[in-house]
């Protein structure tokens, strides 16, 4: 028995990990149905007691929640557009101009390293509500990911290769074109994937304490109310986008991974 | 040149090494103009575009002696700094057990990867309404957002370090009678804490934010709640005095991790990329 359990076969593999899922589940429904509905919700749940499975399915149907959803995709969206579109030129501009990265790398690490949460009071003082400071909290937590890995990449970027170039009096453009991004970018790929968990964690931290609205106003209202299924629901939409934009991200990532070449 | 290592977090010197190497190797004097720069940009950009209650450099020298002696700002920065220590201590305890316990018994990893992977990548500020309702609006939901906070990441590290042990050492143990106990702490703990240590060096990172949002949203006494609430009354000089420190306390602990990896797993330092 302790020997099949601990076999390597495919089959035991994906018995155990369905068995994991299950067990969760049944434990959750147990939790769930055994406490107050104020303070923990079921799974599937049933009279008295919502569960948070059935929440997260009927959310599709609720024209309120789609919008509130409409609104963080475009929260977030703005956002992270706007953090790569900078972080990626800069980073790669700072693979050009070496003495202009050098002067700078230093105070890029230590953003890098400063927790963004601690910025948000001082947005809301200075800018008030509305929607372009949410947009600047996320710029926040996005940019400094991707500026930090393509200056990475930026390092990388071997300086005989932009002498060559040079004695061959390459065009400024097919430099670019030809070795910089493609040294920066699968650098920059890592960086946009470690942005993209942070940039969801400032979205809804910009949709707590800033204007409240989207994703992050559910939750808030959820959570005064007591309602623990949506509260639940909320998390598990969250986590799950996150999960797959992150898995997109690293797809993406592996696809230009042979750039780096075979020093990575 | 090394084998490439499939997905494993290798412990690595963070960006306070490398920023003590760029210090040392490269020129000290761009660096120092940069900054200079940064600051008179700044100052002038306040002191024109903006309104003024606005953080300046200049304002904040004058204010830093005054607020790192107020005994508020000490009583808040110990607050902030106790419960992190705290979380941690707690997460890291836990976490190596279960880590090291996932690492080594197949059935653990089996049964519980899926679920330690989802909530680390589960962003901690949306668990946090969840905690303030089954904590309550005091102390205990910083802390329990703290241990969250950490506990994901040292688990999944400690996983990824008994992984690590080498078979060979097992094999010779067991072909020694060794005690179970002796192959538990002396082979799988020591090889794995490396590990570690690049595990507790990310979950100090979270936790510090972690503890950060906690007081912002339960309005606990603390940096955070410091921050917010000078921001609130306009003493923005006052305020950035907060993030500062909550920077340094980023940088100091990066550079405790940093000594305690050279100081006893030397040959765990990675070669720094070649410029």
């Amino acid at each position: 028995m302790l020997n099949l359990i601990n076999s390597d076969k495919r089959w035991v593999r994906w018995a155990t990990f369905a068995a994991g899922l299950l067990l969760g589940l049944v434990i959750w429904e147990i939790v769930g149905w055994s406490f107050n509905p104020a303070f923990m919700a079921p799974f599937i749940g049933g009279d008295g007691h919502p569960g948070a499975g059935t929440r997260l399915v009927a959310f599709f149907g609720d024209e309120e929640f789609i919008d509130s959803f409409a609104s963080s995709a475009r929260l977030f969206a703005t956002g992270f557009a706007i953090a790569v579109v900078t972080a990626i030129p800069f980073g790669i501009l700072l693979a050009r101009l070496t003495w202009l990265r050098i002067s700078l790398e230093s105070y890029i690490l230590v953003l890098y390293v400063t927790p963004m949460v601690a910025l948000i009071p001082f947005i809301l003082s200075i800018m008030g509500f509305g929607f372009w400071p949410k947009v600047l909290v996320v710029v926040l937590f996005a940019f400094f990911p991707i500026l930090y890995n393509t200056l990475e990449g930026a390092r990388s970027v071997k300086p005989e290769l932009l002498e060559v170039a040079r004695s061959f009096r390459t065009s400024e453009l097919a430099i670019w074109r030809d070795v910089l991004i493609p040294y920066t970018l699968p650098f920059a790929l890592t960086g946009v994937r470690q942005a993209l968990g942070r940039a969801l964690v400032g979205m809804i931290a910009a949709e707590f304490f800033l204007s409240t609205s989207g994703l992050g106003e559910e939750l808030m209202v959820a959570s005064r109310n007591f309602n623990m299924a949506s509260v639940l629901a909320t998390i598990i939409l969250v986590t799950v986008i996150g999960v797959i934009l992150m898995r997109l991200a690293q797809s993406l990532e592996q696809r230009f991974a042979a750039w780096r070449g075979i020093e990575q | 040149m090394t084998q490439p290592v499939a997905n494993t977090a290798v412990p690595q010197p963070g960006p306070l090494y490398r920023l003590q190497q760029k210090f040392a190797s490269t020129s000290v004097a761009a660096k120092i103009v940069a900054g200079l720069l940064i600051l008179v940009a700044w100052e002038l950009g306040v002191t024109f575009f903006a309104p003024k209650f606005v953080a300046r450099p200049t304002n904040i020298i004058a204010v830093f002696p005054d607020v790192i002696t107020e005994p508020e700002f000490i009583e808040a920065t110990l607050s902030t700094l106790f419960a992190v220590l705290q979380g941690l201590l707690i997460a890291l305890v836990s976490g190596t057990i279960i880590g090291i316990a996932m690492g080594r018994v197949k059935v653990f990893d089996r049964l519980l990867n899926v679920y330690i992977n989802g909530f680390y990548t589960m962003p901690m500020i949306a668990v946090l309404p969840l905690l303030t309702i089954w904590f309550g609006y005091e102390d205990s939901a910083r802390l329990a957002t703290i241990v969250f906070a950490a506990f994901f990441s040292i688990a999944i590290n400690a996983r990824d370090g008994a992984r690590s042990v080498p078979p060979e050492y097992l094999e010779v143990a067991r072909a020694y009678r060794a005690r179970q106990r002796d192959v538990w702490f002396d082979i799988t703990f020591m090889s794995s804490l490396p590990y570690l240590v690049a595990g507790f060096r990310l979950a100090a990172g979270r936790a510090l934010v972690g503890a950060v949002i906690a007081e912002f949203f339960v309005s606990l006494p603390g940096l955070g709640m410091y921050i917010l609430s000078h921001t609130r009354s306009f003493a923005h000089n006052e305020a950035v005095v907060g993030v500062l420190m909550l920077a340094a306390f980023g940088l100091l602990f990066e550079a405790t991790m940093n000594g305690v990896m050279r100081r006893f797993f030397p040959w765990y330092r990675r070669e720094d990329r070649k410029d």
